[in-house]
């Protein structure tokens, strides 16, 4: 019978699949089978790397600790660099670097860190880790902040790291968000890189008129669903999302100063854009491809995506330009919203000093040094000058040294989940009155915030 | 269900009672609208593969294109050099496949017992599967994960095949219950009148007349198993430890956005054993008695 | 002697003595063994931490307290929740009564169609069916999108976002629930089409019945068993449905005025670590379920046929 016959080559299918694989759960998890070499070149930092994934070179058996790193952030040649150093330390420990993806990332955290085979080191984004902190899923590291770089760590990850006076999550690497522009495109208008907000105000509207002949044409890109782009504002006018008074967490986005920028935004929305009101920003490197962006808002490896020779547009290269975006007056700059992460060690971690002593490598010089190299912020003041590479990298460091985080609370992860800050700018981008949109924002923001 | 059963020989034929009708295949309608069902359902599907064969940067033009020009075969390159592709495609089909015989088999058992027989407990278990499938099984991820860990079942192949199985359980018992309950048990018993076996029973009256059912809750466990995304992602914590859906996720967040191309590939990669496994056994999806053997 | 055997007869039940068999627990025993033992503790944990105080800091530790009712008067005396669950309910019995009437309808076709033909169907149903939700769920996005979609493109309206006014954002919603949920109703269907001889239906046409009559007076009996159960497993999918709101969602539109029950649901308890507010939710939603279910499931128990 047919049936029988497909069940029972299934079952021989398992059986032999089953036996192949194996089950083991101290199968290394370093190696691969295949280790295609990378076409991608250092300078995009944006490619994923190919290389055979980073093992130990520590013979025989003995401890092995468990490395996670998220995305595609950490190249493998600068984990590859951070083992070596390690096992000139511990010849005979493994170090399984696990490279996890940033998607459901809260959930793997939330049952891993507390499970009886916990990773060792991981990374935690700087929005997530105060959540964690508070939970005392990590290992108190305020004793040994001063030896892991002290007063050198950049300090709004510092911030990031630290719950109730304790410090748990090391700085890792930051960016922060700048303007990219058509060169080409400015030239044409005769358009200078502006120096004020004003002047930037002005460059996208004389952009949109001079290229009206292009559809959807935006002399500044600012989809509705992009939040991150109402933080300058609304930061320069002297306003902020939220703020503690007397341990209450109280919403300021519809205090006088927030609604003035978010009120800048708004024009800035409906003079220059020609972005999807509500749309999202995971589009944007391909409106730019398609020549319908004249400056856009964007995360300093912005750059690195739209020229990506396999999904980009690499021709493009020579008419791309970063600045860092402007203040009110000339030479300063806008509060920049920095992103980054913490590393951190697991409380339940059955290799404290192991892990410490891998830490202490990735937050070195030496490893941190790979970072600016590159062109990403790294974690230690130092260093910032030494941030290499493209036009974005130095526009970023340059922006960095005026940048903002999002409130420091445990519960911040609970508002990005409810997409209270999207809601509202989709709704100013519409046209919504300002200070009615930002006042339900602010009033969700506080139920979340104040448990 | 008026056929004499006193001297029946039951025979069940691969060969289907429609064809020997003489309205089918012939009219104009059906065969339109088969056409615009079959243009439906694969317009998303062709748009997928189209995608897959794209670069990245053609993915999205104001005026859309219908072939891929220049096509581009790096998408595919970019998956299969990829690290852990192959071991994602093993532990997936691992996975998948042991959760196919398993539930098949569980719950086959499962619904013949609650639908040929009376016993007590009997009510209260089918509803049990009814609320177990009401509750949203994202609720239930770390209860379940700490169970898994209890029982050193984290990342392995056995600990995410059994949280399959209880997931694809209920639902499968569900369902075939319906067909089990459609055979009428007169046939069973007219054949062991005959002589033969209870077993001997199900396996030549009943187990045929229910293969449509067991094809079509195959096919749903296979495509759950297959398609599951966030309990794989929690349970399979090392990489080279996941399945497909949590490993193809990483083009999302590959090359600092997401990769569509690659997503769109992979995902066309996916669906590639889905379709070999239907086109399988989709001929038992339909086997039904032939009016010749009924009447015997 | 053996002219009039009851079926419990055959099997040796002694009704008058009733000594209950083994042969039914067993048979249930190995899936009853695998749901009790993978569900079993979590399900139980459901509802101890519906009443407790738990988050993220009880995960790793800390003790959580006994909170009584206070979650689900939480959830209960938001207003969103019952927006959202207003919603919810329209939008599932809108999308299960497309699903079983669509799904109905191509099984028959199914059943008509020459071998080739419903080859030819049945290959497209299934494509459709082996897309996973996320693609699938993106690639109608795609075609619905404001600048770049197909959609705009055919009906010549650039710039049309489908998704920022809610009507039209559960309009594209449901057709992507509806095409991802025919394929498996259409095929079960078909299957208990076949199941039909088609004596039968030769016999009532040659008795004079018109197509119509064929098909409410044999068709629709025959398949009432696993009509009904498509259509309470309907129920109880769309009702949760989650990932097509969620990547919908993200992808456009004000997600408040958008929120279905599932999306809700995470978007305030799993989504932020509040595991108490998650299973009170769960809880209230399986409530919700059968209440919804509860003309179906007093049938049921009353019946023959449970």
């Amino acid at each position: 019978m047919k049936l029988k016959r497909i069940a029972a080559s299934l079952a021989a299918l398992t059986a032999v699949l089953a036996a192949c694989g194996s089950d083991s759960k101290d199968s290394s998890a370093g190696t691969t089978g295949s280790a295609a070499p990378t076409t991608a070149a250092s300078t995009t930092a944006a490619s994923t790397p190919e290389t055979a994934a980073p093992t130990t070179g520590g013979s025989g058996s003995g401890d092995s600790i468990r490395l996670w790193l998220n995305g595609g952030d950490t190249p493998d040649e600068f984990v590859n660099y951070a083992i070596t150093e390690f096992n000139k330390i511990h010849p005979d420990v493994k170090v399984n670097f696990e490279r996890q993806q940033w998607t459901g990332i809260v959930e793997k955290l939330t049952t891993a860190l507390s499970s009886s085979d916990s990773p060792d080191v991981v990374e935690l984004g700087n929005t997530q880790a105060q959540a964690f902190e508070a939970a005392g899923a990590l290992q108190d590291l305020t004793a040994k902040k001063a030896d892991l770089g002290g007063d050198d760590l950049l300090q709004s990850l510092v911030e990031a790291g630290t719950y109730d006076g304790k410090f748990y999550g090391l700085p890792y690497y930051a960016g922060a968000r700048v303007i990219i522009y058509r060169k080409d495109l400015f030239e044409k208008s005769g358009i200078e890189i502006p120096t004020t907000i004003d002047e930037m105000l002005a460059a996208g509207e004389k952009l949109k008129a001079d290229n009206a002949a292009t559809p959807n044409f935006s002399g500044i890109y600012l989809p509705g669903k992009n939040w991150f782009a109402a933080l300058p504002h609304i930061w320069l006018a002297g306003g902020d999302i939220a703020t503690q008074e007397n341990g209450k967490w109280v919403g300021k986005l519809s205090s006088d100063e927030s609604v003035k920028g978010l009120t800048q935004l708004q024009e800035f929305i409906t003079k220059t854009s020609g972005a999807p009101k509500d749309g999202d920003d995971s589009k944007d490197y391909l409106a730019f491809c398609n020549g319908e962006v004249g400056m856009m808002p964007a995360p300093g490896w912005k750059p690195g995506q739209i020229t990506n020779k396999d999904d980009g547009c690499p021709d493009m290269e020579a008419n791309i330009g970063v600045f860092a975006m402007p203040g009110d007056t000339a030479g300063t700059t806008a509060p920049a919203f920095l992103g980054g992460s913490n590393l951190a060690i697991s409380a339940k971690s059955a290799h404290q000093d192991l892990a410490y002593d891998l830490l202490k490598i990735l937050a070195s010089p030496g490893y941190q040094k790979q970072f600016a190299a590159q062109g990403t912020i790294p974690a230690l003041k130092s260093l910032l000058a030494d941030v290499s590479g493209s036009e974005g990298a130095i526009a970023q460091a340059k922006a960095a040294l005026n940048s903002r985080f999002v409130p420091s609370s445990e519960n911040w992860a609970a508002v990005e989940a409810s997409n209270i800050l999207p809601d509202m700018v989709v709704a100013i981008s519409g046209g919504a009155d300002v200070k009615t949109e930002a006042a339900k924002a602010d009033a969700a923001i506080e139920e979340i915030l104040n448990g | 269900m008026t056929a004499t059963l006193d001297s029946m020989t039951l025979v069940p034929q691969p060969q289907r009672v429609e064809e020997r009708s003489r309205k089918r295949g012939g009219n104009i309608v059906p065969n339109v609208l088969a056409v615009i069902v079959f243009l439906i359902s694969t317009f998303p599907v062709y748009w997928m593969v189209l995608t897959s064969f794209r670069r990245g940067v053609d993915i999205q033009r104001p005026t859309p294109q219908f072939v891929p020009s220049p096509g581009t075969l790096q998408n595919y390159r970019k998956v299969f050099n990829r690290d852990f592709f192959w071991t994602a495609v093993q532990n997936s089909l691992t996975v998948t496949l042991s959760v196919l015989a398993l539930a098949l088999l569980l719950a086959f058992l499962a619904a013949v017992a609650v639908s040929r027989f009376r016993f007590r407990g009997r009510k209260a278990f089918i509803i049990m599967i009814l609320l177990v499938q009401m509750v949203p099984a994202e609720a239930l991820i770390i209860s379940l994960f700490r169970i898994l860990d209890g029982w050193q079942l984290v990342n392995t192949i056995l600990g995410l095949t059994l949280t399959y199985l209880a997931f694809v359980l209920p639902f499968t018992i569900w369902t075939l219950r319906g067909f089990v309950a459609n055979v009428p048990k007169e046939l069973e018993e007219a054949s062991m009148m005959d002589g033969s076996t209870r077993l001997r029973a199900f396996m030549t009256i009943t187990l045929p007349l229910v293969a449509p059912g067991l094809v079509a809750t195959g096919v749903f466990a296979f495509i759950q198993a297959w398609n599951e995304f966030i309990f794989a992602l929690v349970i399979m914590n090392k990489p080279d430890k996941q399945t497909l859906p949590v490993w193809l996720q990483a083009f999302n967040e590959g090359a600092k956005g997401t990769d569509w191309g690659g997503v769109m590939a992979g995902s066309t990669l996916m669906a590639i054993p889905v379709v070999i496994f239907f086109l399988l056994v989709q001929r038992r999806l339909a086997s039904g008695l032939t009016a010749g053997a009924v009447k015997g | 002697m053996k002219s009039s055997l009851t079926m419990e007869q055959i099997e040796g039940i002694d009704v008058r003595r009733r000594r209950p068999r083994p042969l039914p627990y067993l048979l249930l025993l190995p899936a009853l063994l695998a749901l009790v033992l993978m569900l079993g503790f979590p399900l139980i944990r459901l509802v101890t931490l519906s009443l407790q105080d738990f988050g993220l800091k009880q995960q790793f530790g800390a003790p959580a307290e006994w909170v009584g009712l206070k979650n689900f008067r939480e959830i209960l005396s938001d207003d969103q929740f019952w927006q959202v669950l207003r919603r919810t309910i329209v939008f599932c019995a809108v999308n299960v009564m497309l699903t079983m009437v669509l799904g109905l309808a191509i099984a028959m076709l199914l059943n008509r169609l020459g071998k080739w033909m419903r080859l030819l169907t049945m290959t497209g149903l299934m494509l459709a069916w082996s897309m996973p939700a996320l693609t699938a769920t993106v690639i109608w996005q795609w075609i619905f999108d404001t600048q770049y979609g197909i959609a705009n493109w055919l009906f010549g309206r650039q710039g049309q976002s489908w998704l920022s006014n809610p009507l039209t954002f559960y309009f594209v919603a449901t057709i992507i629930v509806v095409w991802m949920g025919i394929p498996f109703v259409a095929f079960t269907l078909y299957a208990g089409l076949t199941q039909i001889p088609s004596e039968t239906m030769e016999a009532a046409s040659i008795d004079g019945a018109t197509p119509w009559q064929r098909f409410l007076d044999i068709v629709v009996p025959s398949l009432k068993p696993i009509l009904l159960i498509l259509t309470s497993l309907s129920v109880l999918w769309d009702f949760r449905v989650f990932t097509q709101i969620y990547v919908l969602q993200s992808a456009g539109g004000i997600n408040r005025d958008t929120n279905l029950l599932g999306v809700y649901a995470y978007r305030t308890s799993i989504g932020s670590s509040h595991f108490d507010r998650g299973a009170a939710i769960a809880i209230v939603m399986v409530l919700i379920t059968v209440l919804l279910t509860l003309v179906y499931l007093r049938s049921m128990v009353r019946q023959e046929e449970l």
